[in-house]
């Protein structure tokens, strides 16, 4: 367990660990929207900025790409800190004014006007739903599309996600709750990433449990029998 | 829509346990899970008050515990009370500017007898009294943790050492009290069903209820394999099952609003979910016939109460 003092308080973080992980053990609230337990840190939101102060240098930082080291000593609160932190939840809230938890974040630090112009996006472009994708599903179904200013979060090309198996993950994962799942009958569809997939029915009792394609590739890749998903998780003995 | 979402979405969840591994319950027990993924939901900013039961003997045998967040252990009776009480402190010590103001939720929990039975008035009270909190009822149909003895959520013709199967008696000879209900009918704005075996859904049933201000209530079904006298691997297929069957439906009350989590073109027989339960094994089929038609009942009832959320829906939208 290395040391270190976080707003003066000494804590303790393990090798490899990040600043925003042992913040958020010790009960020190530091607002973030892109960060996922379950894949790497990222740093897309910047809502997480912290100084740090090492070897007499104190820098402005994202505290969940900023790895645990011996003897810094991290300040969450100062005027800096809360400055920055206003400015980009303002210029997040301009890009997308529609969106629910933004708005209340905005409000919670103090933001009540947007000086910007603004856009009517719901995507913060956080980019949790790819890297979701990537590392726990391996799907790689999407990923950013250009650059700078008209980056997005889209299906390739505008089309279906081919590679989607519409799994759901992104659906449960994204901060802002925007990427929508629709069950109709025997069709699941995630609207963001136009992909529909038929949904297989079980032998046994009949209900829809997941989709064609899904259970093909999980067939696929651990080599099962052909009838393995015939029967659905519950009717399985 | 994210009840069927089991194989990749899970991961999603937070790895940290506030629940902490190495406690006391049975093998197979669904209710421990319950409790996991309900620690798991509210993250660390959460007091609990546990009631008397399974889940406060096994969390906190002295000098242990399981729980990494604060939590009470209060008698069967006072559960709301203490959580309601818990909810007006922690509004005064942020109104005196004692503690920084940030949402600290009150979670109340307790086991079937704690609400149906002992509890139900002091649960009753708070939420008429409509504090911010929520109250959890993991309900395993029993008095498990003291032996088996029937409660009032225990189903008809169950057999518990206070209401055994015999040549007099078929076993418990009531019906399950319908808990879900009565919250609903307290017009507080959240009441749910949920259950383990639907990992996702419990998880976001409960974080929708400490989003929601005012009370909210949650009937978690716990499959108990030593009172159930069921296999301990069967539990999370006995779970599916009971809302596969129609026994117990998962469905929430947003505001009045009925909407089923979980909608099933065709409901399996209830025989499949009562024929791997030893507490069921004396039941004739003609028995399993009545329980059967009741349960059907009241599934429809409810689709209806669904079918009526959904309209009103649609005209406003």
């Amino acid at each position: 367990m290395i040391p270190f003092m976080i707003d003066g308080q000494p804590v303790e973080g393990k090798e490899g660990g990040n600043v925003l992980e042992v913040a958020l053990d010790a009960g020190i609230e530091i607002p973030h929207l892109c960060y996922n337990e379950s894949v790497r840190p990222y740093g897309a939101c910047r809502l997480c900025l912290v100084e740090v102060s090492r070897r007499g240098r104190t820098r402005l930082t994202t505290a969940c790409t900023y790895p645990v080291l011996e003897g810094i000593e991290v300040y969450t609160q100062t005027e800096k800190v809360l400055r920055a932190r206003r400015m980009i939840i303002e210029l997040i809230l301009a890009m997308c004014p529609g969106d629910q938890l933004i708005q209340d974040m905005a409000r919670e630090m103090g933001v009540h006007a947007v000086r910007f112009k603004q856009e009517d996006k719901d995507c913060i472009l956080c980019g949790l739903c790819s890297r979701i994708c990537e590392e726990v599903v391996g799907a790689h179904a999407i990923q950013f599309a250009f650059r700078g200013d008209r980056r997005e979060m889209i299906p390739p090309f505008l089309g279906e996600a081919m590679n989607c198996i519409a799994c759901g993950a992104c659906v449960v994962a994204c901060p802002v709750d925007v990427i929508k799942m629709k069950e109709e009958g025997d069709e699941r569809t995630i609207v963001r990433w136009k992909r529909t997939l038929k949904m297989k029915q079980c032998k046994v009792c009949g209900n829809y449990f997941a989709p064609w394609f899904q259970l093909e590739k999980f067939r696929d890749q651990a080599k099962l029998q052909k009838d393995f998903f015939d029967v659905c998780y519950t009717c399985r003995t | 829509m994210t009840e069927k979402l089991n194989v990749f979405a899970v991961r999603t969840l937070t790895q940290k346990e506030y629940f902490a591994p190495g406690h006391r319950a049975c093998q197979g027990c669904a209710e421990v899970l319950a409790v996991r993924l309900v620690a798991k939901a509210l993250g660390r900013n959460v007091i609990v008050s546990n009631a008397t039961g399974c889940m406060e003997i096994v969390s906190s045998p002295l000098p242990f515990t399981s729980w990494r967040v604060p939590w009470f252990h209060v008698a069967f009776e006072n559960t709301a009370a203490v959580a309601s009480g818990i909810e007006a402190g922690l509004k005064v010590l942020m109104r005196k500017g004692r503690i920084p103001r940030k949402k600290i939720v009150s979670l109340a929990m307790a086991g079937d007898g704690g609400t149906a039975d002992i509890g139900l008035q002091a649960l009753s009270g708070a939420l008429e009294r409509g504090h911010d909190f929520i109250y959890i009822c993991t309900d395993n149909e029993a008095y498990m943790n003291t032996g088996i003895q029937r409660s009032s959520s225990t189903p008809f013709g169950a057999s518990t050492t206070t209401s055994p199967a015999g040549k007099v008696q078929i076993g418990q000879i009531t019906w399950k009290k319908n808990m879900a209900a009565i919250a609903a009918a307290h017009n507080i704005p959240y009441v749910a069903t949920a259950c383990p075996s639907y990992p996702i859904d419990l998880v976001q049933k409960v974080k929708k209820a400490a989003e929601i201000e005012g009370p909210a209530y949650i009937h978690i079904l716990s499959v108990c394999p030593t009172g159930w006298r069921s296999a301990p691997e069967l539990s999370i297929k006995l779970g599916r099952l009971a809302a596969e069957t129609g026994v117990f439906p998962l469905y929430e009350v947003d505001h009045g609003k009925y909407r089923l989590s979980i909608d099933f073109p065709k409901l399996k027989p209830v025989k499949e979910y009562i024929k791997l339960q030893g507490r069921f094994r004396h039941l004739t089929d003609d028995m399993i016939e009545q329980i059967e038609k009741r349960i059907r009942k009241e599934y429809e009832e409810l689709k209806e109460k669904a079918a009526k959320g959904a309209r009103d829906d649609s005209n406003r939208g």
